[in-house]
């Protein structure tokens, strides 16, 4: 069930109701039932996936909390028994046990995703291989395996919440239904936000009154959503395919205008899905993490990622970066270095090398392509070269006297940052590494070959459509700035009735005139939901 | 509290621990700084610092940093 559409609208309502129908100690009940009706529409046999996934990682939990209560256990009735080194040899013991029921379930449930993600990658790259290297031309054929809804994102959570079972972060969920729920909920399966359990448990499992308000405010925020992805996002995107694709004729301004573009159709297709399913879980009175914050008035590319898809940053953090960072194994190899004399080359590899595993690991989870990889590598590159040239970068400031905080300043920097996001993004739009390279360079070619004309009857983005956009766009950026002050919402609530109805009306208004339905509308897919 | 204050000066000689409270706060450590701490603790007093653990309260002063080192020996 596409999740722009009337039956999703339907389902959700008919959702709603049940939900506050039921008595509220079942009400989640009811969202666990929803939410596998959801899934089992998308295809039965997804059903395999999800549930190895839950069962899984439910299991791995109780056997890592036995082990822990074994050990509590025995060190009680031991207590005076044991000297303080047996203590720490046991407990070094149990750790293991517990490290190796996590690293099964790691194993397992990343392999199904990378098996499903990656099969034709390395099929290719054996293929060619076996080409180059042993002349053979009978190649093995692709698997074509499509990949199940929200595959990437209920795997990140749950295994997230193994991961912090097994740190003894918080007691791990005794009841299967309830588990199963915090892997599935419907509304934040197609692309998230990655929640984590000490977040989502005590939402989906409270008990919550009915109120109109919360209602109210769900909707509000799943019409902002809608505004996003259809006014803005799927009206751009037949633009930036075209203009990309006819960029050896189109050259100069014209893929700057797609890169720009292409920006504002992301963002538009990513928030506005995400808004959406915040909007449909305030409506049960559940509050997921929010996954933007306003990203691109950002001054660095490291603080853009702290404000861009906030909820997979904070997963790569947590689960990757630090526990890389703090492994012995690299501490004492910066330790090595520096006591070779090279202090400051050692003192960052804690950082830099899990940094580099991490952005190799995000360019991955994008896609199984050699773009994406690349993408990530230059993220790296960026950040690392952000901070490097950090001292530098605030003599020259102090040198010219110019004031750090001042809007000028701000300005420049997130100026700076988003075009250098927006650059990166074309090896998003590119085919591969080689015309991602080539785009860049067309961009400044030509310029004064410019002719607006062309946008309009060339490349799919006719004057109507393109005055609508570039409204929706300056809109949807000064909603952001007022929401800089705090929630928009919140605002319009302090008004007067009839101007909070005013407001609702102009924004289905908008949704259902300006709403892209043209050609190559397809308000069912989003962009995130293909990770 | 001494091999703790030993550690720090061998990051940050000229820093006053005895009296400093805003280590992560006022910019004086960077997270470069901070994990290679965290790697001299864990080896020194063999604890398992994990990054729920790398919040700027735990790493503001001496002090904090003894108390967590502390917390973390006794679990």
């Amino acid at each position: 069930m596409p999740f722009i559409s009337v039956d999703f609208a339907l389902f959700v309502t008919a959702v709603l109701l049940l939900y506050y129908i039921f008595p509220k100690r079942y009400r989640w009940v009811v969202l666990l039932i929803a939410s596998y009706v959801f899934y089992g529409l998308t295809g039965i046999e997804n059903f395999a996936y999800i549930l190895t996934t839950t069962v899984s990682a439910f299991l791995g939990a109780m056997l890592i909390e036995n082990k822990g209560t074994e050990q509590k256990k025995y060190l009680e009735d031991n207590k005076n028994k044991l000297t303080k080194e047996e203590k720490k040899s046991y407990k070094a013991v149990i750790k293991k046990k517990q490290k190796l029921i996590l690293t099964v379930c790691i194993l397992l449930n990343f392999g199904i995703l990378l098996y499903l993600k990656y099969i034709d990658w390395s099929i290719a790259y054996i293929n060619l291989f076996r080409l180059t290297y042993m002349g053979r031309i009978d190649f093995i054929p692709f698997k074509n395996l499509l990949l199940p809804l929200g595959i990437s994102f209920y795997t990140f959570q749950t295994m997230g919440y193994l991961i912090d079972i097994y740190y003894g972060k918080y007691e791990r969920e005794h009841n299967f239904f309830r588990f199963a729920l915090f892997v599935s909920f419907f509304p934040q399966i197609i692309q998230g936000p990655i929640s984590r359990f000490g977040e989502l448990a005590g939402e989906l499992y409270k008990e919550v009154d009915f109120d109109f308000s919360r209602i109210k405010s769900g909707f509000y925020r799943i019409m902002w959503g809608l505004f996003k992805k259809l006014v803005i996002a799927d009206r751009l995107a037949a633009y930036v395919r075209d203009a990309i694709a006819l960029r050896e004729t189109y050259k100069g301004l014209y893929i700057l205008l797609a890169v720009f573009f292409y920006s504002m159709q992301i963002y538009g297709d990513f928030s506005g899905g995400i808004d959406v399913a915040l909007g449909v879980s305030e409506m049960f009175g559940i509050k997921l993490a929010e996954n933007f914050n306003r990203p691109f008035f950002s001054k660095s590319i490291s603080e853009y990622w702290q404000r861009w898809h906030i909820t997979l940053g904070t997963w790569f953090k947590d689960y990757i970066f630090y526990p890389l960072s703090l492994n012995k194994g690299i501490i004492k190899l910066g330790k090595f270095v520096r006591e070779k004399g090279a202090v400051q080359f050692g003192k960052r590899i804690p950082i830099y090398i899990p940094m580099l595993i991490v952005w190799f690991t995000t360019g991955m989870w994008h896609g199984s392509q050699n773009r994406f990889v690349v993408w990530g590598l230059f993220n790296f590159v960026f950040i690392v070269l952000g901070t490097e040239f950090e001292p530098l970068s605030n003599k020259i400031t102090q040198e010219l006297k110019l004031n750090e905080t001042g809007v000028m300043m701000k300005t420049y920097r997130v100026f700076k940052t988003f075009w250098l996001m927006s650059f990166l993004r074309i090896f998003d739009i590119s085919a591969d590494v080689p015309s991602a390279f080539d785009t860049f360079v067309l961009i400044f070619r030509d310029w004064g070959s410019f002719n607006i004309k062309f946008v309009y009857e060339n490349l799919s983005l006719p004057q109507e459509d393109f005055i609508v956009a570039v409204v929706a766009i300056v809109i949807m950026f000064v909603f952001d700035l007022i929401q800089r002050r705090g929630s928009v919402r919140e605002r319009i609530f302090k008004l007067p009735v009839i101007f909070q109805w005013v407001i609702l009306s102009l924004l289905i208004t908008a949704v259902s005139v300006f709403g892209y339905y043209g050609p190559g509308y397809d308000a069912a897919s989003f962009i995130y939901g293909a990770f | 509290m001494e091999t703790v204050i030993e550690i720090l000066k061998g990051v940050h000689p000229e820093v006053d621990y005895e009296n400093e409270t805003g280590l992560i706060d006022k910019r004086i450590f960077d997270s470069f700084d901070v994990v290679n701490i965290v790697g001299e603790l864990m080896d020194e007093f063999d604890i398992e610092i994990t990054a729920e653990h790398m919040i700027p309260k735990n790493f503001n002063s001496a002090q904090a940093i003894y108390k967590l080192v502390k917390t973390l020996e006794e679990e």
